[in-house]
C-alpha cells in the first residue's frame, strides 16, 4: 500500500474532460513533481486530490483511506495540505500571527470553551510552536512584519509555513516559484527540501519551471491533453521522447 | 488577535466605568427629572437591547455575510418570550434561554439554503426567507396573534420596585427592576461577544471574511462556520428581542419589519464594524440623533437615509476610524508615550 | 371551484408576471453593469405609479400620455441614484446597496410631504370594462399590461442587440474592462443602464396605479417579488428574470385563487430557496454571486 494513490481519476466540467484516468502512486518522503505544457490538467489534478472539486470518477487514498469526494477542510485535517499559486495570506495580521491562526482553525475545541476557557496555555505552545516553524523556513527576521508588506518570495514562503502550520505528512505545492526571481527560487527549492529532509514531510509539486523541478523532485510525472504522458526520474524524463515532442509541440517555452 | 488578552486588561477600565455609570443611571435620572426619569430609563433600556443586537449583527457581518434577516431573528426570540410567557406563565429565567434555542433552530434552517450564496446573492436571500417567517407570524393566529399580534405580555416577575434597589419612581411600574434586569442580561451577553470574537471562532470568521479558499486548504469547513456563525448571532438577536418583548409589553409583525432593519444597517454601517466598538459608536450616535430628531418625526427617515448615504460614499469604514486617531490626539494631549 | 376557472387563472398569471417581469428586468439590467444593485427598486415603481397621480388624476392628462412621460421621469431618478450613489460606491456592491434603502426612505418622505400619507390616491379606471373571451372576464386595464410589456422587453431588446448603445451596454454588463479598453465610457453606460431599470420600474408603477392603491409604500411588496425574481432567473440574467417573472406570477395567481395571497407569496419564496440550493447560480445565470 503506498502512501498517496490516485486511480482512474477523471474530471469533467461539462464536455471537457480536464482529467481523464490518470493514475498516480506517490511514497512516503519523496519529493514528486508534476508538470505539462499550458492547459495540460495539472492544476485540475492538483484540485481534485486536494479536495477543492469532486472527481467525476475514480478514487484517490491517502495512507489506505479514500478521501476521494471528501470536503477540503476534511482532507487538510487528515495530513494532505496544499498551497496556492497566488500569495494566500490574511494579508492584515503579522507572519508570526498568521502562522498562529493557521494553527488555531485546526485546534479542537467546542464553541462553549472558546468562550469561557483560559486558553492561555494553549496560546503559548501555539506561539512557540509557530516561531519554530517562521525559524525552521528562514523567515526569521520578518517575523513581525505584517503579511501584506512582505516581498513575494516571502509571502510565497509564508504559504508555506502556513500550510506547514497543520503539521500536513503530504504537502502539496501549487507553483511553488512562480513569479519569482531566481535568488527566491533557489530559497524555495532549498526550503522544499529542507522540509523533506528534516521533518520527513512528503511532497507533491506542479510546476512550470522546468529547472526548478529537475533540481527538486525524485520522480516526476508528466500530464498532457489530460492523461499522463510519461513518469520517472528527471534524468528518464529529459530523454523521453514523447515529452520532448509534447513540449516542443506546445506553444510555451520551456525555459 | 495575540494581543487580545493584554487589550482586555488595557480596555477594561473605560468598561466598568460605563457599567457602573450606567448601574446608577436609575438614581441620577430620577434626581434631574424625578418622575420624568422614568420615561429616560425606557429609552436607555431599549438602548441596551439596541447594542446587543447591533453587536450581534455586528458578528455577523465578520465573515462577510451581511444579512436582511437578522430582526426576523430577533423577532423569533421576542415571540418565543411572548408566548411563553403570555400563554403558559413561563417565567423569565426559563422564556429567555429558551427563546433563544428557537432562535437558534430556526435560524439553523434559514441558514441552510443561504451558506449555498455569498455576497449580495446572500443578502437579498436572507431577506426574502426572513420576509418568508413574517409572513407565518401574520398569517398564524395561534400562537402569533396574525397582524394585530401579541399584547399584554406579563412582566417579568422581578419583584417589587425597590425591593432589591432602592430606586423608587413612586409609580406603579416596577421600571427599575426591569431596568437592572435588562443591564445584567446585557452586560452579560456583550462580554460574552467580546469574548467570542477575540477566540478562535472569531478568528476563524474573520479569515474567512479574508479568504475562504485559504481557509478550505487549512482545516476549516467554511460552509459549517458560516451557519454556525449565523445561529450564534441568532442566539444574541434572540437575547436582545425578550428584552424588547418584556420592555414594550405588545409585538406585531411590523416591529420586526425592513425599515427597523434598515435602521440596524445604519447603527452598524455608520459605527464600523471592523472592530467591536464600532457598532457601540453608532448605536450610541445614531440614539442620540433619533431623539435630537423626535420634533420632526416625518422627516427622521429621510434624515437618516441621509446619514446613511453620506456615510456609506464618504466614510465606508464608520465613525470607528476616528478612533485611533482620537486616542493618540488625548494621548499627545496628555503627553502620555506613544504605545504600540 | 373547478376547471372553468382554469382559463380565468392563466389569464390573471399572465397580467401579474407581465407586471414583475416590467419591475424585474429593470433590476437585472442594472445589476448586470458593474453590479448596480437598487434596495428602493419598489421605491421607483411607487414614483411611477404617482406619475399618474398627479399627471392624470390631477393634471388630467391622456392615461397613455401619463405612462409614457412616467419613463423619463423615473429614468431621471435612476441616473441620480447613479450619479450620486452607485457612482462613489462602485465595486462595492452591499454598500451601494445599502445606500439605496436610504435612497428609499428619502423618496418616500419626499412623496408623502408633497401628497400626503392619509388615504391612499384613487386612480380612476381609464379603460373601463373588460374582456370576455373564453371564459375569462379580466378588465381591460390589466389586459392591457400585457401587450405593453411585450412591447417594452422587445424595444429592450432590439436595443441591445441592434442599436450601438445597447450593444455597447451588453459589452459592458460582460466584460467592463475590455470595453473600457475598447472606448466605452463606463460612466455613460452605469447611468444609461440606471435610467433604463428606472424607466421600466417607472411604467410598472404607472400601469399598475388605477388598479391597486397608490401610498407611499406600496413599492415594498414588488421589491420582494423583484429579488426573488432575479435571484431565481440569474442576477444579471434579461431572459432568466422574464422567464422567472411568468414561473412567479403563475405560482402567485394560482395559490392565491386555490388557497391565500400570503400563502402565494410564501411559496415563491420557498421555491427561491430550493432554487438556490438546486442552483445557486439561478435558472439562466451563469455568475455565482
Amino acid at each position: 500500500m503506498s502512501f498517496l494513490s490516485v486511480k482512474k481519476l477523471s474530471k469533467h466540467f461539462g464536455g471537457l474532460i480536464a482529467n481523464n484516468e490518470i493514475d498516480l502512486e506517490v511514497e512516503k518522503g519523496e519529493i514528486r513533481g508534476i508538470i505539462g505544457p499550458n492547459g495540460a490538467g495539472k492544476t485540475t489534478f492538483f484540485n481534485v486530490i486536494s479536495g477543492f472539486y469532486q472527481p467525476t470518477s475514480g478514487s484517490v487514498t491517502f495512507k489506505g483511506q479514500n478521501i476521494s469526494g471528501k470536503h477540503s477542510s476534511e482532507i487538510s485535517k487528515l495530513g494532505v495540505v496544499r498551497t496556492f499559486q497566488r500569495a494566500a495570506l490574511f494579508p492584515d495580521f503579522t507572519v508570526l500571527e498568521n502562522v498562529v491562526i493557521a494553527r488555531h482553525l485546526r485546534a479542537n475545541n467546542s464553541l462553549v470553551s472558546a468562550i469561557f476557557g483560559n486558553q492561555k496555555k494553549a496560546e503559548e505552545a501555539n506561539v512557540k510552536r509557530s516561531a519554530e516553524i517562521i525559524e525552521f523556513l528562514g523567515l526569521g527576521d520578518e517575523i513581525e512584519s505584517l503579511a501584506s508588506n512582505l516581498s513575494h518570495g516571502h509571502q510565497r514562503q509564508l504559504g508555506v509555513a502556513m500550510a506547514l502550520a497543520t503539521e500536513p505528512e503530504l504537502l502539496m505545492l501549487d507553483e511553488p516559484v512562480a513569479g519569482m526571481n531566481s535568488g527566491e527560487k533557489a530559497v524555495m527549492v532549498g526550503m522544499v527540501k529542507k522540509i523533506r529532509d528534516e521533518w520527513g514531510v512528503t511532497v507533491l509539486l506542479v510546476e512550470h519551471d522546468m529547472r526548478t523541478v529537475m533540481n527538486l523532485c525524485d520522480r516526476i510525472t508528466v500530464i498532457d491533453f489530460g492523461e499522463k504522458l510519461a513518469e520517472g526520474t528527471p534524468d528518464e524524463i529529459k530523454n523521453n521522447d514523447k515529452v520532448i515532442e509534447a513540449y516542443l509541440g506546445a506553444d510555451d517555452s520551456v525555459a | 488577535m495575540l494581543k487580545s488578552n493584554s487589550m482586555f486588561i488595557k480596555r477594561w477600565w473605560p468598561a466598568a466605568t460605563i457599567i457602573i455609570v450606567f448601574a446608577f443611571a436609575p438614581q441620577l435620572f430620577e434626581t434631574f427629572w424625578g418622575r420624568m426619569g422614568m420615561y429616560k430609563l425606557v429609552l436607555l433600556q431599549v438602548f441596551l437591547a439596541n447594542v446587543v443586537l447591533a453587536q450581534s449583527y455586528r458578528l455577523m457581518t465578520t465573515t462577510g455575510d451581511w444579512t436582511l434577516c437578522h430582526y426576523i431573528l430577533m423577532g423569533m426570540g421576542a415571540y418565543t418570550t411572548a408566548i411563553l410567557a403570555k400563554f403558559y406563565g413561563v417565567p423569565f429565567y426559563l422564556t429567555i434561554p429558551v427563546a433563544a434555542i428557537c432562535t437558534v433552530a430556526v435560524s439553523f434552517l434559514i441558514a441552510l439554503p443561504l451558506s449555498r450564496t455569498i455576497g449580495f446573492a446572500f443578502f437579498i436571500g436572507s431577506f426574502a426567507l426572513g420576509e418568508f417567517v413574517r409572513y407565518i407570524w401574520e398569517k398564524l393566529h395561534f400562537p402569533f396573534g396574525g397582524s394585530r399580534g401579541l399584547s399584554n405580555i406579563p412582566r417579568p416577575e422581578l419583584g417589587q420596585s425597590g425591593d432589591w434597589y432602592f430606586v423608587d419612581f413612586s409609580s406603579r411600574m416596577d421600571i427599575s427592576n426591569l431596568y437592572y434586569g435588562t443591564l445584567i442580561l446585557a452586560v452579560f451577553a456583550l462580554v460574552l461577544l467580546y469574548r467570542l470574537d477575540t477566540s478562535r471562532f472569531g478568528n476563524a470568521w474573520k479569515s474567512i471574511y479574508s479568504d475562504s479558499e485559504l481557509c478550505e486548504s487549512i482545516g476549516i469547513n467554511v460552509t459549517r462556520y458560516r451557519i454556525l456563525i449565523f445561529c450564534v448571532a441568532g442566539f444574541f438577536a434572540s437575547l436582545a428581542g425578550s428584552l424588547l418583548a418584556y420592555q414594550w409589553g405588545a409585538i406585531d409583525p411590523d416591529n420586526f419589519g425592513m425599515i427597523e432593519m434598515v435602521y440596524l444597517i445604519i447603527w452598524v454601517v455608520v459605527g464600523g464594524v471592523k472592530t467591536y466598538w464600532g457598532p457601540l459608536i453608532g448605536v450610541a450616535s445614531m440614539s442620540l440623533v433619533f431623539e435630537l430628531t423626535r420634533p420632526f418625526d416625518e422627516f427622521r427617515p429621510l434624515i437618516f437615509g441621509v446619514i446613511l448615504i453620506s456615510s456609506l460614499v464618504f466614510m465606508p469604514g464608520g465613525l470607528e476610524v476616528l478612533i485611533p486617531r482620537t486616542t493618540r490626539f488625548f494621548k499627545n494631549l496628555v503627553g502620555t508615550k506613544e504605545v504600540s | 371551484m373547478g376547471l372553468d376557472i382554469l382559463p380565468q387563472t392563466i389569464g390573471n398569471a399572465l397580467v401579474l408576471g407581465s407586471i414583475y417581469a416590467m419591475v424585474a428586468v429593470g433590476l437585472a439590467i442594472a445589476f448586470g453593469v458593474m453590479q448596480m444593485a437598487n434596495f428602493s427598486h419598489g421605491e421607483l415603481f411607487m414614483v411611477g405609479a404617482y406619475c399618474v397621480y398627479v399627471l392624470y388624476t390631477l393634471f388630467g392628462w391622456p392615461f397613455e400620455l401619463a405612462v409614457i412621460a412616467s419613463f423619463p421621469i423615473v429614468a431621471l431618478i435612476g441616473v441620480i441614484y447613479e450619479r450620486l450613489i452607485f457612482r462613489p460606491t462602485r465595486g462595492n456592491v452591499l454598500a451601494g446597496f445599502m445606500a439605496t434603502a436610504g435612497a428609499g426612505f428619502i423618496l418616500q418622505v419626499l412623496i408623502s410631504e408633497w401628497y400626503g400619507v392619509g388615504l391612499p390616491k384613487s386612480v380612476q379606471v381609464p379603460y373601463p370594462g373588460g374582456s370576455d373571451f373564453l371564459m375569462t372576464a379580466i378588465s381591460w386595464q390589466r389586459l392591457a399590461i400585457i401587450p405593453v410589456t411585450i412591447a417594452m422587453v422587445f424595444g429592450l431588446w432590439y436595443f441591445l442587440t441592434k442599436v450601438k448603445d445597447g450593444k455597447a451596454l451588453r459589452a459592458c454588463a460582460q466584460d467592463p474592462e475590455a470595453s473600457v479598453l475598447q472606448g466605452i465610457k463606463l460612466n455613460k453606460m452605469t447611468a444609461l443602464a440606471m435610467a433604463i431599470s428606472g424607466g421600466f420600474a417607472g411604467v410598472g408603477g404607472a400601469l399598475m396605479a388605477p388598479i391597486v392603491s397608490v401610498n407611499p409604500y406600496m413599492g415594498h411588496d414588488y421589491a420582494i417579488i423583484a429579488f426573488i425574481v432575479v435571484i431565481v432567473g440569474g442576477m444579471s440574467s434579461i431572459p432568466g428574470a422574464v422567464l422567472a417573472a411568468f414561473i412567479l406570477g403563475f405560482i402567485h395567481t394560482f395559490v392565491s385563487t386555490f388557497a391565500d395571497s400570503v400563502y402565494g407569496m410564501m411559496i415563491g419564496v420557498l421555491f427561491m430557496a430550493i432554487v438556490l440550493i438546486v442552483k445557486p447560480t439561478g435558472l439562466l445565470g451563469n455568475v455565482k454571486v
